[in-house]
């Protein structure tokens, strides 16, 4: 043990004793080790929060779906021709399903520009909801109330609308009941949802619904609608499914040897696609930010070449004087660990810093997390021992009469 | 018997020509002696030095240090054996540059696993022994040759080493420092211990007990005083 308090000991004077040296060599391993943390932090952010938004549907609901998930123009083709999911679809299950406890409904959106006398907002996400998909959805209302089966069975002009629409369209007052024109149409404001912030740089509170009857009404006869289902408890998720699956296949006269022409998303099953889409390209963006550790070892082993060329005689006195060959190995290969640990540590910091900075200036989030620092200080030690291996061998090996009599 | 080497060859071979450094020496030494080995340079002294020192391992012959046949052992079982029973003294006294003198004494008990408060003191005994407890806080660069020469008898001595083996060390020194030196040997001697100096200088040769005179690897004559 004490030997290993030597050869740091050792290892610390011999850095202390060549400043400009250390520096040097500490920043190729401080590089890498920072442009890791980075990289890292900023993949964990952002799977972070498009988790987080995921998880906001709810681990016990699901989307029933016309398209799915399209890769491919051939796809596309296919899918189109499906037949659209209506109300009447919608309500069969809901009438059916008994381990579905709320059955709702929202159209596809579009974006539109919104109007109060002369002050607008663009880029508004609209679409129109069944009086439940609020509470299916989770969206939070801040203020006023949601729909009521009445507002839609009577296709009443009325929205709820994100804060970003509430707060650029009536600054000083209160929107509540007040009127805005989605396209040509007046609507009443009765609800503001809850700040949510943005994701991944887009921006999440600048929406407006209206109950789907309404949206038909206006923007869209026809077309498909999205059905959501919040199963009665999670564990009777595929049960629910599997009823709906029934349900939707019987009225759409989906032959048994064919496959479903709708698909399902669930939280889990999204987050499944998030993921095999951005793995690959975070595995090359680690890959690639990797290269710099390679680039801070192999500094480091050039360095301890030339720390034992210069020792020669040390390693020739210290083996005179009884030093066996693994004293040797271990004394060059702690001073090896002891430097990349240090630039390690310090490239852990300054990465940890510049996830900061990116997470407060950029729309890039950042998420600097306890493991991401963990593995730094374990790679660097394993750069330290793989590079640090062969200089120690090769002081190791030294034949002590030769390195006493190297000048 | 402390040393015995019965019929010890080193043979090096340098491209097509072998070399025989050392032809057949048949050395004894009695615990407690105090000689010396002389020779003119590539008389094989040298090589004899690094053999009984357990530098190298001869190519051909024995060698029995303290009832421990040497010759055949590996690298590490050699380094034991330097820790536990030689005390090296250098021409140019090969102290680490940048430790200081109590540093350098403790390496050897650092390599055979002493705690670290019995190396303090044991250090610190060696470096009174050669009148240096003043200056064991001081790096080689802030000590006097002789000094410094007398830190690595120190560090010989700080082990309880069964010889201690001096090669040339008075090489480097002036005369009164070098009389110096050889005092301390002469007071190591009286206190038991067993010193071999290798030396091609007539009169450092002169201070030992007994002096055995090398030429073109092989004993040429042992003179007794």
């Amino acid at each position: 043990m004490h030997q290993v308090f030597e050869s740091i000991k050792i290892a610390l004077a011999s850095l202390i004793a060549n400043k400009l040296r250390a520096i040097l060599t500490l920043l190729g391993m401080v590089i890498g080790v920072m442009t890791v943390i980075a990289v890292v932090s900023v993949i964990n952010g952002m799977n972070k929060s498009v988790s987080e938004a995921i998880g906001q549907l709810g681990s016990t609901t699901f989307i029933i779906d016309k398209y799915g998930l399209v890769t491919s123009e051939e796809q596309w083709f296919k899918v189109r021709k499906r037949k659209d999911l209506t109300k009447r679809d919608m309500a069969a299950i809901d009438e059916n399903c008994e381990y579905c406890q709320h059955v709702g409904a929202s159209s596809f959106d579009r974006s539109m520009t919104i109007k109060r006398g002369s002050d607008k907002i663009g880029g508004t996400i609209v679409k129109g909801v069944t009086y439940n998909y609020i509470e299916i959805a989770t969206t939070d209302i801040e203020r006023g109330r949601s729909f009521t089966e009445s507002d839609e069975l009577h296709r009443r002009s009325v929205c709820v609308v994100g804060p970003d629409v509430a707060e650029n369209l009536f600054p000083y007052t209160d929107p509540i009941g007040q009127k805005l024109k989605i396209g040509k149409y007046y609507f009443t404001i009765i609800g503001v949802g809850k700040p949510q912030g943005s994701i991944l740089g887009v921006n999440q509170d600048n929406w407006a619904i209206t109950p789907l009857s309404t949206y038909s009404k206006y923007f869209s006869r026809g077309g498909s609608i999205q059905i959501f289902v919040k199963a009665v408890e999670y564990t009777k998720m595929d049960e629910a499914m599997d009823e709906a699956r029934a349900i939707l296949r019987a009225r759409r006269h989906v032959k048994y040897s064919e496959p479903d022409d709708f698909e399902f998303f669930t939280s889990e099953s999204m987050m499944e696609i998030y993921n095999s889409f951005t793995q690959g390209a975070w595995l090359v963006l680690i890959g690639v930010s990797s290269i710099s550790l390679v680039v801070g070892g192999i500094v480091i082993m050039n360095i301890m070449l030339v720390s034992v060329t210069e020792r020669t005689r040390e390693v020739g006195i210290r083996k005179a004087l009884g030093a066996r060959r693994k004293d040797i190995l271990w004394q060059f290969l702690i001073e090896a660990l002891t430097l990349s640990i240090i630039g390690g540590l310090i490239g852990i910091g300054f990465g940890s810093a510049i996830a900061k900075i990116i997470a407060t200036s950029t729309p890039l989030p950042s998420s600097v997390e306890t493991w991401s620092i963990v593995t730094g200080v374990l790679i660097s030690s394993v750069i330290g021992i793989f590079f640090g291996i062969y200089p120690a061998m090769k002081a190791a090996r030294m034949d002590p009469i030769d390195a006493l009599r190297y000048e | 018997m402390l040393i015995e080497t019965r019929d010890l060859w080193k043979t090096y071979v340098m491209g097509t020509e072998t070399v025989h450094a050392l032809r057949g020496v048949s050395i004894q030494v009695e615990r407690g002696e105090y000689l010396a080995i002389m020779g003119p340079s590539g008389s094989g002294k040298s090589t004899l030095m690094n053999l009984i020192g357990c530098l190298d391992t001869a190519s051909r012959g024995e060698y029995i240090l303290n009832d421990r046949a040497v010759s055949g052992m590996n690298d590490d079982e050699l380094a034991f054996v330097r820790n536990k029973e030689i005390g090296f003294v250098f021409q140019t006294f090969n102290l680490l540059p940048r430790a200081t003198a109590l540093h350098n004494v403790e390496l050897p008990l650092i390599y055979n696993g002493t705690g670290a408060k019995e190396r303090l003191e044991g250090a610190k005994a060696a470096l009174s022994a050669v009148d240096l407890a003043d200056r064991m806080n001081h790096k080689p660069n802030e000590l006097s040759g002789g000094q410094r020469q007398r830190v690595a008898i120190a560090r010989a001595l700080v082990n309880n080493p069964s010889i201690i083996l001096a090669d040339e060390p008075t090489g480097n020194l002036d005369t009164a420092t070098s009389e110096e030196i050889m005092d301390v040997f002469e007071k190591l001697h009286e206190r038991g211990n067993t010193v071999i100096v290798v030396t091609h200088e007539q009169d450092i040769a002169d201070c030992t007990q007994r002096i055995i005179y090398l030429r073109d690897g092989a004993v040429e004559k042992e003179v007794v005083k």
